[in-house]
């Protein structure tokens, strides 16, 4: 389900405005230290987790503002490059805002421990993150599929040019999108703080993992985006279960074996 | 103005196309300055460690005012990308364009033993510390030397300490990282445990790097064991840490961290997750010898909190390089091999002789207990060593066999 959500996030921001953001594993980075200071400062856990995501939608709002609109004119390879370069400078303003030494951060105490279900043994935490990342994606499709925003995303994502020509505001469209792709990176993140701990490097791993999904998924499809990370969550799952040493592997494997057959992705049409 | 002769243009031209070639670099480097080079990762999965790694190195070289035998030390350092590929590129650049003769690192076994080879085909003196038994082992050769502990001394110190403290904990599930330095600390473990009666009820190996932790846990716990126990490392060993205790099988279980690097992990534990682990490392900064508590001081003054395994051994090797360069009263390479074999100081984690015949460091191996949360004297007073042990590797198990010539 985090797959998933990192996966919508990124697919918004490659569709709508037609980049590969390199900076959304620093997003998702920035997410997850972002809930660590703000449990520090306010001490609720609930609280920080509503407010990490929306700080970071809010960077989402400043990086397509200040730093990718005025290179729409020059052309996707900047647009590209300064993305890569974001993830790079957000990684290292991690390491001296933070510190180069990963950290922990504990679920809330309602949530430590595991539950016994019947066949097998099963974090609390991650039970939560379940259900929370699955109302979030649910969340996100609503939006993309039944408001008159997400239609406009949508149809933004399908042709550009005309939504402008219907007098709607491309680039006010361009910087919610990066903010909610953000947004959804940010708050990926901010749940996986307590799974997997904070490290400056904790983006590029899932960064990865994000483009394995966006491109399974179709280049831009959001339905694709949800059933290519729920596909690599699951066969992940599986096979570590019968292979552990191979469940990384199967990420790409997957990845490769839908392209072999559909190169186009799962649910693309480009 | 002097015009140019023929000759005078040829000379120049001479001069020009071996510098083109990197010999009066070379040259020079030999015979004024001696050059050792860091072989740290600044990238890849041991990034984090590669600074430390720097840290303890520099700290070991400005003691000495950047000076062996007379002569001046040019400290270089390459970044290994935790790569073998670009490790030997870069230690072979280093060698033939900088004149580096002493090398130091890397970080990871597995990348370790290619530069091995390396040392081996330039001759060039390699001190490395890690969790291979091969360098010097079943690959040792004249060039190369180890400086932790043999995985040997490192298991039977741990799985000894643990099963006296433990005697009933005899189902062990192992969680091991599938390279070089899991696979020999793993023999080790349970070569040593036999001898515990220690049923190993599962052995699950993870790939370097490995992030996603949880489907490992299921499978521990399904196998209903007395005690966990990870022979990895790095961020790996902190992951598995978190997710273990995530799913309520710590504090109730003991956790064994076989070969930990000590502070750097258990920084990044909360102290709830920290509870009821065992954490066993070739260094730990409260170790009671001259040379560590100088050390320890003055690491803490110039970065701020105590130094882990990492610039500890860093700091290590570079000490028993130079003591090898004084005892040989040479910076020769081939004068500091042989000083270097049958080595014997008082150093850092107390007495250490270099084995001649395989070039293992003997020397200890420490095992501690975090403490509870409230028992802490401050953030950083993670544990207690509980115990040291240097049993070196019995000769039956010696793998290196000849360690050749050079």
């Amino acid at each position: 389900m985090l797959y998933a959500l990192m996966g919508i996030g990124l697919s918004i921001i490659t569709g709508v405005l037609n980049i590969p953001n390199f900076a959304h594993g620093a997003l998702f980075a920035l997410g997850a230290y972002f809930l660590f200071t703000l449990i520090q400062l306010l001490g609720n856990f609930w609280l920080a987790l509503l407010l990490a995501p929306l700080g970071v939608g809010l960077i989402g709002v400043l990086i397509e503002y200040g730093g990718i609109r005025p290179l729409y004119r020059a052309g996707h390879d900047y647009q590209l490059l300064l993305t890569f370069g974001l993830s790079l400078i957000v990684t290292e303003g991690i390491i001296v805002v933070w510190s180069p030494v990963g950290m922990s951060q504990l679920p809330p105490p309602l949530l430590r421990g595991g539950v016994d279900l019947g066949i097998t043994f099963y974090p609390k935490y991650r039970l939560f993150v379940m259900v929370a990342a699955a109302l979030l994606v649910l969340g996100a499709w609503l939006f993309l599929e039944r408001t008159r925003y997400g239609a406009i995303m949508r149809a933004g994502i399908e042709d550009k040019e005309m939504v402008s020509l219907l007098g709607i505001d491309i680039h006010r469209l361009f910087t919610a999108a990066f903010a909610l792709g953000a947004y959804l990176a940010g708050i990926a993140g901010a749940l996986t703080a307590p799974i997997r701990g904070l490290s400056p490097g904790m983006g590029v791993d899932m960064l990865g993992i994000a483009f394995v999904v966006v491109a399974l998924g179709g280049l831009g499809n959001l339905l694709g985006a949800i059933a290519a990370g729920l596909l690599i969550g699951v066969a992940q799952a599986v096979v570590a279960a019968y292979w552990t040493e191979a469940s990384t592997v199967v990420i790409y494997a997957v990845m490769a074996a839908v392209l072999l057959v559909r190169p186009q992705g799962l649910f693309g049409i480009r | 103005m002097r015009g140019y002769t023929r000759r005078d243009v040829l000379k120049l031209g001479g001069v020009a196309a071996g510098a083109g070639l990197g010999f009066p670099a070379v040259l020079r480097a030999q015979q004024k300055e001696v050059v050792m080079l860091g072989l740290w990762s600044f990238t890849g999965a041991f990034s984090d460690v590669g600074p430390v790694l720097d840290r303890g190195m520099k700290l070991a070289l400005d003691e000495r005012g950047m000076k062996v035998q007379g002569k001046s030390i040019k400290y270089i350092t390459r970044d290994d990308e935790t790569k073998a590929g670009s490790a030997t590129r870069r230690a072979e650049e280093a060698v033939d364009s900088d004149g580096a003769k002493f090398i130091i690192g890397p970080w990871s076994s597995g990348v370790a033993l290619a530069v091995s080879e390396v040392a081996k085909r330039k001759k060039v003196f390699h001190y490395f510390s890690g969790g291979t038994e091969d360098i010097a082992g079943a690959r040792c050769h004249r060039y190369s030397f180890q400086w932790a502990a043999s995985p040997y001394t490192a298991a039977k110190t741990v799985v000894d300490t643990f099963m006296q403290a433990n005697p009933k904990a005899k189902r062990w599930h192992l969680l091991v990282a599938d390279y070089a330095f899991g696979w020999s600390v793993e023999k080790y473990v349970k070569e040593v445990g036999k001898g515990h009666g220690i049923e190993f009820v599962g052995a699950d190996r993870h790939p370097l790097g490995e992030r996603e932790f949880s489907n490992y846990v299921t499978k521990a716990a399904g196998n209903k064991p007395d005690v966990v126990v990870m022979i990895n490392f790095g961020l790996d060993a902190v992951t598995g840490a978190r997710e273990i205790f995530n799913f309520g099988l710590t504090p109730k279980l003991p956790l064994i961290m076989t070969w930990s690097s000590g502070v750097e992990e258990l920084v990044q534990l909360a102290p709830e997750i920290r509870e009821n682990l065992w954490v066993g490392s070739n260094f730990y900064y409260t170790a009671d010898t001259p040379v560590a508590r100088e050390f320890v001081k003055s690491y803490q003054t110039r970065f701020g909190g105590p130094p882990g395994y990492a610039p500890a051994a860093a700091y290590g090797m570079t000490r028993m390089t130079l003591a090898a360069m004084d005892k040989a009263r040479s910076t020769e390479v081939a004068d500091v091999v042989k000083a270097c074999e049958g080595l014997e100081v008082d150093d850092l984690v107390g007495r250490m002789r270099v084995e001649p015949k395989t070039h293992q460091t003997l020397r200890p191996y420490f095992f501690m207990r975090c403490k509870k949360k409230d028992a802490m004297k401050g953030p950083m007073d993670f544990a207690d060593i509980i115990a040291t042990g240097s049993t070196p590797l019995p000769v039956e198990y010696a793998a290196c066999k000849d360690i050749g010539s050079l």
